[in-house]
């Protein structure tokens, strides 16, 4: 065809680049290659700047600490082989031998006083996140390379536990290293089973093993870490065979990752998701009765709450939304980790019940609330709102959800504008989450940073100032235990489930190993054998 | 400019695809017009939502005594539902801002060529200034501002869009003002309102009302990719383009019918429109006839 | 000299623009929310940890300060560091420049070519079949909404036929210090994809120009006396019309190379493109006020560059420009 033929040259080569292009497999996967999609965006390489799993995650592999929690929430020995408490306001560490970082230097109990200082004294806002696990601590020296001793500001039983959150780095210099000194590239180092190769912040980070890693070399010679935050992008990478490892699969796409072949790992996680009240003001936004007229706080009354807690399906919530891949919760823990107590269970809803317990305390028609949470942050959120919502107009309470951007919900709930909404928390242990959720607010303490509802309970403020005074051990959790009983009778806030971190792997991994705090690691995978 | 027209309609045949396509607008309209009666659910009602229904697909029986035709969204709201709801909200959006974007800046351009000097330089400085971004650029920074919500969005709209009408507006004004029925009514000494709403304005709507369908188009696109983006209407209220972005993440695991469906119906919509659009300036613009 | 005059008009107006556009943005997303609960841990920070970042960042001082403490900064070619990332606003952004500007430009490539070409053949024999077909699909190229059009090329381009990948950039090579994937064909597999959503439009775009292009010469005198001459069609077409066409035509594809880095926010969004335009979406959503001021300025100054670049061009190329003004 005429009109055609000056093209055909062009389309040709065109066609053959394309044929060229099509021939070549989508990349070549290096031998023993482990490639992890993660939903963590790793943010910045100094492992002091936050205390966030997108960056402790991710550079856990560099860098290690003294001690770690395991998949049970118990502490075992790190960088230190063993610890015990020499008087009320001292620790003493005793550090493992032949440690070295990745630079070939010795692991010295002066890089642990140089970490501690760095967060302490050097680093500013807004980094420095995790000044509050160091700021009991008075005084850090070293009496022998291999041994630590800390002084405290008065007692303190779990300061292994805050230290199980703090990265050790080296000490290289006079000078405290800075954190753009560390993103920039000075290759991060550390005593971890893997070495720094290369990144790009957010979207990657590439390892390498470390051959002379003390506890015996890592089962992957690379490792690569590719940052995904969309979930859906995630599970169709480990589908099309892109990645061996993703991590934060939703629930509604298990069925359909298992029919393509992968495998999955889940496990209750170490977090609680619940609706909390504000009981602290006299009249609330939305908050109104049938007609529109506004009422005077309900939530004041626990008789309410509890009607509201006896209406609330929780089956509905872990079954239906979260496909089974969440645990039912009574609790700020799921049941069985440390410090949880056993008296405490999940109930099926009782409307009937619930209804005659809410006319008892003045509202036999029931009233309308406006019910917050955020949108697309945890599991299930979006979702849960108009799940409540159904159950509970079943006894006359009209609920209004309203979902907002993270960003946003925590704007508007730490200026109060929330009547009722739905949040979300983790911590190490039961303590730290009433610590912060359901003591009483006191700025001096430190305590109730997340109590936007100003519950106020002095008893359970001093049970739980008690119980942590207690050292570790069974005496602790049981004293523990003790307090969440006392104050969930009272139902300051709703406990909803503790939903399931889900991984899922491919053909190339053998095994993975969850862990309650959500960590994605390539320590705790095992290849698969040929 | 009837006579004019009518010279057009005599001459030519009209193009083949204008029927189906008035037909089908038509028909978008009806349906959102009529989208409370007709739905089978109200998805701005949590109560007749069953949220363990979500991702349901196409065909399987609800709850709510009726069947999912196209199936169900990531929070268990039925498609078809969302679609003729959707449809409300881009209708609404679109027709709001376009009309309202084509009155400012009508007004704006007539009113620079007529007064010129001062106010010609001041209004043409601001349009050239908004139109040296793309548009998609002053709406993202608008919505950003203004924050959420569908009046919001609208007034985002508005402002994204009236610069398009000022700069054609001024320029036919400024070769209207020069006729010499122009000069007639200056000599005659009428009010200066009379003028410009009566004799300049008037004359000057023709090239411009060629623009306002294709324009219609692009706000509903351009509604769609906000809310797309999350920048446009709230969560919970569903329209088309935050259906389609809710959708995204469920097309990659199979889940295919939340982004398709109502992502079709928004191409016809904005297709038809632009068919539409293609022919209306067609008719009414003879310069462009080669076109 | 008439081109120096308006080369400084073109300047003062997109200072202002600027000017006024950065005024808007720092306004807008200080509205959002506050960014501090995205940098902290928000479940275990307390109140004195989020007053102290929020201090820290200077965001407890009136916004009409931190706005002019951000011009201030903006002169010195500084423009904050990111609250997320904790690196230089302006060396994110130019980290993330390598990406967009080689899947705009791949994107372009494939659309000019084809888009002249396809203009070309219809407007030739204008009212015939291939004719009325390409304006026809130009319509529907043009209203396809671009977040639709980038699913549904997902859809069938990775899920339901598994042929390219479903998101992401390829594998990277290092050239001039910057990261560039067009140069590995793992990185062209991933670039195909999110290529062809950009370069769609703009085919349809380009056609119906060349198309009105070639009818316009096509009925010239000239190119009735080549057909007197005897010469063919084909070269004609090639020889005569398409060099007459190409000064419009390269000026749309110059503006339409401005408005591809505006679409690519969409685009990049959907394919995980890590580039300028997911950038500036991820960082409003962040709260990131640095980045969001650095990506919004270098969008809006490469497009008014762009555009004087264009009419600059054009002014040069076609004489009746030059000589009209």
């Amino acid at each position: 065809m005429k009109s055609g033929s000056p093209f055909r040259p062009f389309l040709l080569a065109m066609l053959v680049i394309l044929l060229v292009v099509a021939s070549v497999p989508a990349g070549p996967v290096r031998a023993q290659e482990l490639r992890i999609a993660t939903a963590y965006k790793l943010m910045t390489l100094d492992p002091h700047y936050a205390n966030l799993n997108e960056n402790t995650s991710l550079l856990s592999h560099i860098y290690e600490r003294l001690v770690y929690q395991d998949e049970y929430l118990n502490l075992k020995p790190g960088l230190a082989i063993s610890w015990r408490a020499t008087s009320d306001t001292q620790w003493e560490f005793k550090l493992r031998p032949n440690v070295r970082f990745h630079d070939g230097s010795a692991f010295t109990a002066d890089d642990v006083v140089y970490t501690i200082e760095r967060i302490r004294d050097f680093l500013k806002p807004p980094s420095g996140g995790f000044r509050s696990y160091v700021s009991e601590i008075k005084a850090i020296s070293a009496p022998d390379p291999l041994t630590l001793v800390i002084d405290t500001n008065g007692n303190v039983p779990n300061l292994p536990l805050s230290l199980s959150s703090i990265f050790v780095m080296h000490r290289t210099g006079q000078e405290f290293q800075t954190t753009d000194e560390l993103n920039a590239g000075s290759p991060p180092v550390g005593t971890g089973p893997y070495r720094f190769q290369s990144w790009s912040s957010g979207e990657m980070l590439k390892l390498v093993r470390n051959d002379d890693y003390w506890g015996g070399r890592g089962a992957w010679p690379q490792v690569t870490f590719r940052v995904i935050e969309s979930p859906a992008a995630r599970v169709a990478a480990l589908a099309t065979g892109a990645v061996d490892v993703a991590d934060a699969i939703p629930a509604r796409d298990v069925a359909s990752l298992k029919q393509r072949g992968a495998r999955i790992a889940s496990i209750s996680a170490a977090r609680i998701n619940f609706l909390q009240f504000d009981v602290g003001r006299e009249t609330l936004a939305g908050v109104t009765d049938k007609s529109g007229m506004p009422i005077p706080n309900p939530f004041k009354n626990p008789s309410v709450r509890r009607a509201l807690a006896m209406a609330t399906d929780r089956g509905v919530l872990v079954d239906k939304i979260l496909a089974g891949y969440a645990t039912a919760a009574a609790q700020v823990f799921p049941g069985g980790l440390p410090g949880t107590s056993a008296d405490l269970q999940v109930s099926p809803p009782n409307y009937d019940e619930a209804k005659a317990l809410l006319a008892k305390a003045g509202f036999p028609d029931g009233f309308n609330v406006v019910l917050a949470g955020p949108a697309g942050r945890y599991p299930g959120d979006g979702e849960s709102l108009q799940a409540i919502a159904q159950s509970w107009a079943r006894i006359g309470v009209s609920v209004q959800p309203a979902a907002y951007p993270f960003s946003v919900f925590n704007t508007k709930r730490a200026s109060g504008d929330f009547a009722l909404w739905y949040g979300g928390t983790s911590g190490e242990a039961v303590d730290i989450i009433l610590h912060a959720l359901l003591a009483s607010p006191n700025p001096d303490r430190g305590t109730g940073a997340l109590n936007f509802g100003h519950y106020r309970n002095a008893a359970f403020d001093a049970m739980l100032a008690k119980a942590e005074s207690v050292p570790d051990g069974p005496e602790r959790n049981k004293a523990l235990a003790d307090a969440t009983d006392f104050v969930m009778a009272d139902q300051p806030i709703i406990p909803l489930y503790h939903f399931h971190h889900i991984v899922g792997y491919g053909p190339r991994v053998g095994s993975y190993v969850m862990h309650p705090r959500g960590w994605t690691t390539a320590m705790q995978t095992l290849p698969a054998t040929e | 400019m009837k006579a004019e027209l009518l010279r057009v309609l005599n001459k030519r045949p009209p193009p083949r695809m204008l029927t189906p396509s008035m037909l089908l607008i038509a028909t978008y309209i009806l349906l959102a017009l009529a989208a409370p009666v007709i739905a089978p659910q109200n998805p701005y009602d949590p109560l007749q939502i069953y949220a363990w229904e979500a991702s349901s697909p196409p065909g399987t029986a609800g709850s709510g005594g009726f069947l999912y035709l196209l199936g169900t969204d990531g929070l268990g709201r039925d498609i078809v539902s969302c679609i003729l709801y959707g449809l409300r909200i881009s209708l609404v959006v679109s027709i709001t801002s376009a009309a309202i974007a084509a009155l400012i800046g009508l007004t704006a351009g007539v009113s620079a060529a007529y007064f010129g000097k001062w106010a010609d330089v001041a209004i043409m400085r601001l349009v050239d200034l908004q139109l040296s971004l793309p548009t998609i650029l002053v709406a993202l920074i608008a919505i950003v501002t203004l924050g959420p919500g569908i009046d919001r969005i609208i007034l985002a709209l508005i402002i994204a869009q009236w610069a398009t009408y000022a700069r054609l507006a001024r320029s036919v004004a400024l070769s209207e003002t020069r006729k010499s029925y122009m000069d007639a009514a200056r000599l005659m000494r009428l009010p200066t309102s009379r003028i410009l709403f009566r004799h300049l304005l008037p004359n000057s709507i023709a090239p411009a009302i060629t623009l306002i369908p294709i324009e219609v188009g692009h706000a509903v696109a351009l509604e769609a990719t906000l809310s797309f983006l999350g920048l446009g209407v709230p969560i919970d209220k569903p329209s088309l383009g935050s259906t389609v972005a809710n959708g995204f993440q469920y097309l990659l695991t199979g889940q295919y019918w939340i982004s398709l469906f109502p992502g079709l119906a928004l191409f016809g919509l904005i297709a038809s429109i632009n068919f539409v659009g293609e022919d209306v300036r067609r008719r009414l613009d003879p310069r462009s006839r080669s076109v | 000299m008439a081109l120096i005059s308006v080369a400084l008009g073109r300047l003062s107006q997109s200072v202002l623009l600027l000017l006024a556009m950065s005024v808007i943005g720092f306004i807008g997303i200080h509205s959002i929310g506050n960014p501090v609960f995205n940098i902290v841990n928000i479940e275990t920070a307390t109140p004195d940890d989020i007053h102290r970042a929020t201090v820290a960042l200077g965001l407890d001082q009136p916004i009409w300060r931190q706005y002019v403490l951000f011009l201030d900064n903006v002169i010195q070619g500084n423009f904050g560091t990111s609250y997320i990332y904790h690196q230089p606003a302006l060396a994110l952004v130019m980290s993330k420049l390598p990406a967009t500007l080689e899947l705009a430009c791949v994107a372009m490539l494939v659309a000019a070519p084809a888009g002249t070409g396809v203009g070309l053949l219809a407007g030739r024999r204008k009212g015939g079949l291939f004719d009325c077909a390409a304006l026809r699909s130009s319509v529907f190229a043009l209203s396809i909404p671009s977040f639709w059009l980038s699913m549904m090329l997902i859809l069938l381009g990775a899920i339901l036929t598994g042929w390219f990948p479903s998101g992401g950039r390829g594998a990277t090579t290092s050239v001039l210090r910057l990261e560039w994937s067009v140069l590995t064909r793992d990185g062209l597999w991933h670039m195909i994809l999110p290529a062809l959503a950009l370069a769609i439009p703009n085919i349809a775009l380009i056609a119906r120009l060349s198309r009105s292009g070639t009818i316009e010469v096509e009925s010239l005198d000239f190119t009735r006396f080549c057909r007197a001459k005897g010469l063919s069609p084909r070269r004609i077409l090639f020889r005569h019309t398409l060099p007459n066409i190409s000064v419009p035509i390269m000026t749309i594809i110059g503006l339409q190379f401005g408005g591809m880095l505006a679409f690519a926010v969409v685009v990049e969004s959907i394919f995980s493109w890590p580039g300028v335009g997911k950038l500036l979406i991820d960082s409003i959503q962040l709260l990131d006020r640095p980045v969001v001021m650095a990506t919004l300025t270098f969008i809006s100054v490469a497009f008014v560059a762009l555009n004087a670049f264009v009419d600059l061009f054009h002014a040069v190329l076609d004489p009746r420009v030059r000589l009209a003004s």
